[in-house]
């Protein structure tokens, strides 16, 4: 059985690219070549700054972003590639959850009329049967799924913590009967206490759905609560990818380990973080060779001439742990 | 134990309202000492902002109520019912950032332009004099090319870039206390290690005390003296970063610190 067979979703070599202002032609390529793979049931982590692509990529999986090559290959389909009634079908499919709820979720409907549009629009259930209690019974039973009580169907946005609310938000996502969830930083937004209940809740709703998520987030530690695989994106590319077990015990970028190293113990016997160099890259002019030559603290010769490939570390059996970096290039075999 | 420099007594802040008035911070008193870092964490709610803002006299006061026993400034009680003399001890004496450096700087002016005007008005320098101040100061607080920022706009910068510049600001005319409400939320993790530390080094060169106000525990561990625990409004603990992580007291902070997610590594 080839992998592809196995996965619920893969990219293969995603592109998107936006024109960069509006009488020039010239363009800013976000992601630029990106494979990942999400298994049936699986939870992938993408990691990185701010502006390196991972919410670019997240989005154009669902055409929701200028894909300028790639696939994205959704049971053997390509998505990217899809239109009409089809796409429609997928997307019921696969739904997304946003970092604030407060602006995804329309402050003039309830959540009973948040969480009754996606049936009428997917004509999902009774549509136009006039069963009314039907649909408010789903929804009832979408929040009772996300831990909350059916009670507040009434209540608007407003009204609601923003616990509540970023629940609000899944049990939208779940009503259509999802195979996949892309959550785009879903808990950034969240005090720490009310993140680590949204993550059971992500991992209950994996276990007894059987649903699959892409997780998206800057933060490492709810990154490595949750996720199964994790890849790790710098300026456009996922520099390093693999089992989270073998990302975080063993991590091969050195973009990778300053990311980790950066990121404050709660333990005042712990050293402080370290420091990474500079300032991320503008997409519009990336730094030849290896896009993080400049702010590497190990650089050697090729790095700032070529392109790193991709290689293949043998520190795991379970899954391919993969990272482009000339340091592994080098010593590889 | 080193001198108070900035001392609160029984500060109650309330919403002015028609029904039971709501208060948001309930009776906290505490004393921030000469040269420290002192933590404030809390969830959001818990009245930490709410604090920051009363004492920089931020709170409008058609809708908020603020009331203390005593607010003092090395031992001089701040003039908070008035606004022409506040803004004398706002910025000079008592700084603040914000989450957001965003919303702080204005769009519209350089940085240099935004920066030398701090000079000119309360340090009565003159335009030349200012614009080398202000390259010094941009250097401290990182900037390998501070002439270039100098003649930046907001946008131009990156989020770390910008809240480096609001250090650069609040910290200009080397203040007794530096507030900083959530200085790093908004950035990323590289980002804030690099604001975290230039922000409590200027604070021991220029013997500036810091009040930082966070929701991290890591930053409370990693950056901090002292640590205030708030829960509805109230000061629920006090210690030292070291007693608070080795024997925290109460059972709300030793909940808090289970909450933490801890990055696996091996």
């Amino acid at each position: 059985m080839s992998g592809a067979d196995r996965n619920l979703l893969s990219v293969r070599g995603l592109v998107v690219r936006y024109p960069a202002g509006v009488q020039s032609a010239a363009s800013l390529t976000a992601v630029r070549g990106v494979d990942l793979d999400i298994p049936q049931q699986g939870i992938y982590g993408l990691v990185g700054e701010s502006g390196c692509g991972k919410s670019s990529l997240a989005h154009a999986i669902l055409q929701l972003k200028p894909v300028a090559a790639g696939q994205a290959l959704w049971h053997r389909q390509d998505l990217l590639s899809m239109r009409g009634s089809q796409l429609r079908s997928a997307r019921r499919k696969i739904q997304l959850v946003f970092q604030d709820p407060l602006a995804s979720l329309s402050p003039r409907r309830s959540v009973l009329q948040t969480l009754v549009e996606p049936l009428d629009h997917f004509g999902i259930g009774q549509a136009g049967t006039g069963q009314a209690g039907s649909r408010e019974e789903q929804a009832s039973a979408a929040l009772e799924t996300v831990g909350l009580s059916p009670d507040l169907r009434h209540r608007y946005p407003r009204e609601l913590s923003g616990g509540q609310r970023q629940r609000v938000a899944l049990a939208r996502a779940l009503i259509t009967e999802p195979e996949l969830i892309i959550a785009d930083e879903p808990v950034s937004s969240l005090d720490v206490s009310v993140q680590a209940r949204i993550i059971e809740l992500i991992l209950e709703l994996r276990e007894k759905l059987g649903i699959a998520f892409l997780f998206v987030s800057h933060d490492l530690a709810v990154v490595g609560q949750l996720a199964d695989t994790v890849g790790v994106m710098y300026l456009g590319k996922i520099v390093e990818q693999g089992a989270a077990d073998d990302v975080f015990a063993r991590p091969a970028h050195p973009y990778t380990r300053a990311l980790l190293a950066a990121v404050p113990v709660a333990d005042p016997d712990h050293p402080r973080p370290e420091i990474l160099k500079g300032e991320p890259p503008s997409p519009l002019t990336p730094p030849s060779g290896c896009v993080f030559h400049k702010r590497c603290p190990e650089p050697i010769t090729p790095c700032s001439t070529i392109v790193p490939t991709e290689t293949s570390l043998q520190d795991s059996q379970t899954t391919d742990h993969r990272v482009r970096c000339h340091l592994w290039n080098s010593t590889k075999n | 134990m080193s001198k108070p420099v900035l001392t609160v007594r029984n500060l109650r802040v309330s919403i002015r309202s028609q029904d039971a008035p709501a208060m948001a911070v309930d009776g906290v008193s505490f004393a921030l000492r000469e040269g420290e870092v002192l933590a404030v964490v809390g969830e959001s709610g818990c009245g930490k902002t709410k604090t920051a803002e009363s004492l920089m006299g931020l709170l409008p006061t058609d809708t908020w109520d603020v009331q203390a026993d005593a607010i003092e400034l090395d031992g001089v009680n701040l003039p908070m019912q008035n606004e022409r003399e506040m803004r004398k001890i706002r910025g000079q004496e008592i700084s603040m950032i914000f989450q957001e450096p965003q919303t702080a700087l204005d769009p519209v002016f350089t940085i240099g332009n935004q920066l030398c005007s701090i000079y000119r008005r309360h340090r009565n320098k003159n335009r030349k004099e200012a614009t080398l101040a202000a390259l010094d100061m941009l250097q401290q607080v990182g900037f390998a090319d501070p002439r270039r920022i100098l003649h930046s706009y907001p946008h131009q910068l990156s989020g770390g870039m910008r809240q480096r510049v609001m250090i650069s600001m609040a910290m200009a005319c080397r203040p007794r206390v530096l507030i900083a409400d959530e200085p790093t939320t908004a950035l990323d993790v590289t980002t804030q290690a690099q604001v975290l530390s230039r922000m409590t080094l200027l604070g021991r060169e220029f013997g500036t005390s810091i009040l930082l106000i966070t929701h991290d525990l890591g930053i409370v561990a990693q950056y901090c003296d002292r640590v205030l625990v708030m829960h509805a409004g109230r000061i629920i603990e006090k210690a030292t970063v070291h007693e608070l992580f080795t024997d925290p007291q109460q059972s709300y902070t030793r909940r808090l610190l289970a909450a933490v997610p801890q990055v696996r590594t091996a």
